[in-house]
C-alpha cells in the first residue's frame, strides 16, 4: 500500500507536513551554524565550561528573538492551560544537560570516532518512542514506514561516515567500557528527551513556551555539573574569569542553537519526532560545511577520507529527501488524533482548542499580541550582554576564510528567514 | 474524565520513562566521575 501524495499546499496555504519539513531543515541549518562560533574557542577551556558558556548563551538568547515573537503574557497563558507540561519541559532540559555531559566522558574514554556514531542513534531512539508512546507511524502503510525508517537510518549512517572521516582523535583505552556506556547513554537520553517534546506538542503547546521552561532546567543542570567538576563556586568563578575573552563566541553559538532548536521543536510539533528529529539532524552537514569552507579543516584529508565525506553527505541528503516525501497518510493521522485524545482525557484539556493548536491555528494567538514595557527592557538587557561580551571578545589567530564565512552566514540567514516566513504565514508561530 | 493533577502525572507511563532514563543517566555520570 502506498501513501497518498500530500499536496504541498492546502487551501492556498503551505501544508502542515511541508511546514514541518521546512522547519526540520531550517533547524539543521541553525544547529549546524551553532558549531561555527565554538571553533573560535582556542584557549584551553574544560568541556564543562564550554557547555556552560553555550547554555548560558542559549538562556540569554531566549530573551531576545523569541520574546519578540510571543510575549510573556502569551507564554504564561499557554503554560497555565497545560500546567502539567512544565514537568516534562523541566525533564527535557535535564535530560539534555546530562546527555551533553556524558558525551564529554565518552570522548575522553573512547574518542570521538567511536562515541559519535553511538550517541548519534538518538533520532532512532526518538523514532521508537514516537511509535510506541504517541502512535507515530501507526497505520502509516508500508511506503511511509519504508521512507521514514530508511531516511532516518540513512541520516545516521551518513552522519557517522562524515564523523569517522573527520575524526582524528586517538581513543583512550583504560576506561573503554565506561566510555561506550557514556556514549550509548547520551544517545538514549537525547532520544528519550523527545518524549517530552512530542507530549507537549500533541497537547497543543507552543514551542516558545516549552523552550522557555526547558532553558531554565538546562542552565540549572549544566551549572550544577560545572560547579561539581570545576571544584565549587570559587573554581567556577576563576574558570569563568579565564573564559571571558571567548564567552562571546560561546554565546553566539548558543544564539544560533536556540534558533535552530526552536525550528526543531516546530518540526516535532507539525510532523512528529520520527520525521522531524532525523531532518534536523542534518545539522551535521552544515557543521561540516563551516569546518571545511571557513576554517580550512580536513585540508590534509586523504582520498579515503574525502570519499567518506562526500558519500556520507550524499547519503544524508538522500535520507532527508526520503523523509520529506513521507507525509503521514490519513490513516496515520487518525492514530495521532487518538494519542491527542488520550492527553485531553487524562489532563482535562479542551479537545477543540488542542486540535486547533495542533493544526497550527492556536486559539491563544487571537488577540494576545501586546507586550509589557519590561519585556522590552529584558530584551534590551539580553542584547546588552551580547554587545558587552563582543566588546571584550578576543579574536583568535586561526585560519578563517572571511568570504566563505560571509557566504554561509547569508545562506544561513536566508534559510532561517525563509523558514520563519513559512512558519509565520502558516501558523503565526503557534 | 479529568483526574487530579498529581495522580494523572504519576500514573502516566510517559512520565516514568524519561524519569527512569534520567535517573540511570545521572547514575552513570556520577559513576564516571
Amino acid at each position: 500500500m502506498s501513501a497518498p501524495a500530500s499536496p504541498a499546499r492546502q487551501n492556498g496555504r503551505t501544508s502542515l507536513h511541508w511546514t514541518g519539513v521546512i522547519c526540520g531543515l531550517a533547524a539543521g541549518v541553525g544547529l549546524g551554524a551553532a558549531e561555527a562560533p565554538t571553533k573560535l574557542v582556542t584557549i584551553g577551556l574544560s568541556p564543562f565550561m564550554v557547555s556552560l558558556g553555550m547554555v548560558a548563551g542559549v538562556f540569554v538568547a531566549r530573551w531576545t528573538v523569541p520574546i519578540v515573537l510571543k510575549g510573556s503574557d502569551y507564554v504564561w497563558a499557554d503554560l497555565s492551560e497545560r500546567p502539567h507540561l512544565v514537568i516534562w519541559a523541566l525533564l527535557a532540559g535535564m535530560l539534555w544537560a546530562v546527555a551533553n555531559t556524558l558525551t564529554v566522558f565518552a570522548i575522553r574514554d573512547v574518542g570521538l570516532s567511536v562515541a559519535f556514531p553511538l550517541w548519534n542513534t538518538n533520532s532512532l531512539v526518538g523514532l521508537f518512542w514516537g511509535w510506541l508512546l504517541f502512535n507515530e507511524l501507526r497505520s502509516a502503510g508500508a511506503a511511509a514506514w519504508t521512507r521514514v525508517l530508511s531516511g532516518a537510518a540513512a541520516i545516521v549512517v551518513g552522519a557517522c561516515l562524515t564523523g569517522l572521516a573527520t575524526s582524528h582523535q586517538a581513543a583512550g583505552s583504560v576506561h573503554a567500557g565506561m566510555g561506550i556506556a557514556a556514549a550509548v547513554g547520551a544517545g538514549m537520553l537525547w532520544g528519550t528527551m523527545y518524549i517530552p517534546y512530542r507530549k507537549a506538542y500533541i497537547s497543543g503547546m507552543n514551542p516558545l513556551s516549552f523552550v522557555t521552561v526547558f532553558t531554565f532546567a538546562e542552565l540549572g543542570t549544566t551549572l550544577a555539573f560545572a560547579l561539581i567538576y570545576e571544584g565549587g563556586p570559587q573554581g567556577l568563578l576563576s574558570a569563568l574569569t579565564a573564559a571571558r575573552p571567548v564567552l562571546f563566541w560561546l554565546f553566539l553559538g548558543g544564539f544560533c542553537w536556540v534558533i535552530g532548536d526552536l525550528f526543531q521543536q516546530y518540526a516535532a510539533k507539525y510532523i512528529g519526532i520520527g520525521r522531524g528529529i532525523p531532518l534536523s539532524n542534518t545539522n551535521q552537514l552544515w557543521g561540516l560545511a563551516w569546518g571545511v569552507l571557513v576554517f580550512g579543516e580536513f585540508a590534509g584529508l586523504g582520498e579515503t577520507g574525502r570519499v567518506m565525506l562526500i558519500s556520507g553527505s550524499l547519503i544524508m541528503i538522500g535520507g532527508a529527501t526520503a523523509i520529506a516525501f513521507a507525509a503521514a497518510p490519513a490513516s496515520e493521522q487518525v492514530s495521532w488524533r487518538a494519542a491527542m485524545a488520550r492527553e485531553c482525557g487524562r489532563y482535562g484539556l479542551n479537545a477543540d482548542r488542542v486540535a486547533a493548536a495542533v493544526a497550527g491555528d492556536d486559539p491563544l494567538s487571537h488577540g494576545r499580541a501586546g507586550r509589557r514595557w519590561w519585556e522590552f527592557l529584558i530584551a534590551a538587557a539580553a542584547l546588552g550582554i551580547f554587545v558587552w561580551l563582543a566588546a571584550v571578545a578576543a579574536r583568535p589567530d586561526i585560519p578563517f576564510d572571511a568570504s566563505w564565512a560571509a557566504a554561509l552566514t547569508i545562506v544561513t540567514a536566508l534559510c532561517i528567514a525563509g523558514g520563519g516566513a513559512v512558519l509565520y504565514r502558516r501558523t503565526r508561530f503557534s | 474524565m479529568r483526574r487530579q493533577f498529581w495522580p494523572a502525572v504519576l500514573t502516566d507511563i510517559q512520565f516514568w520513562v524519561p524519569v527512569i532514563v534520567l535517573a540511570l543517566g545521572t547514575g552513570l555520570l556520577l559513576a564516571l566521575r
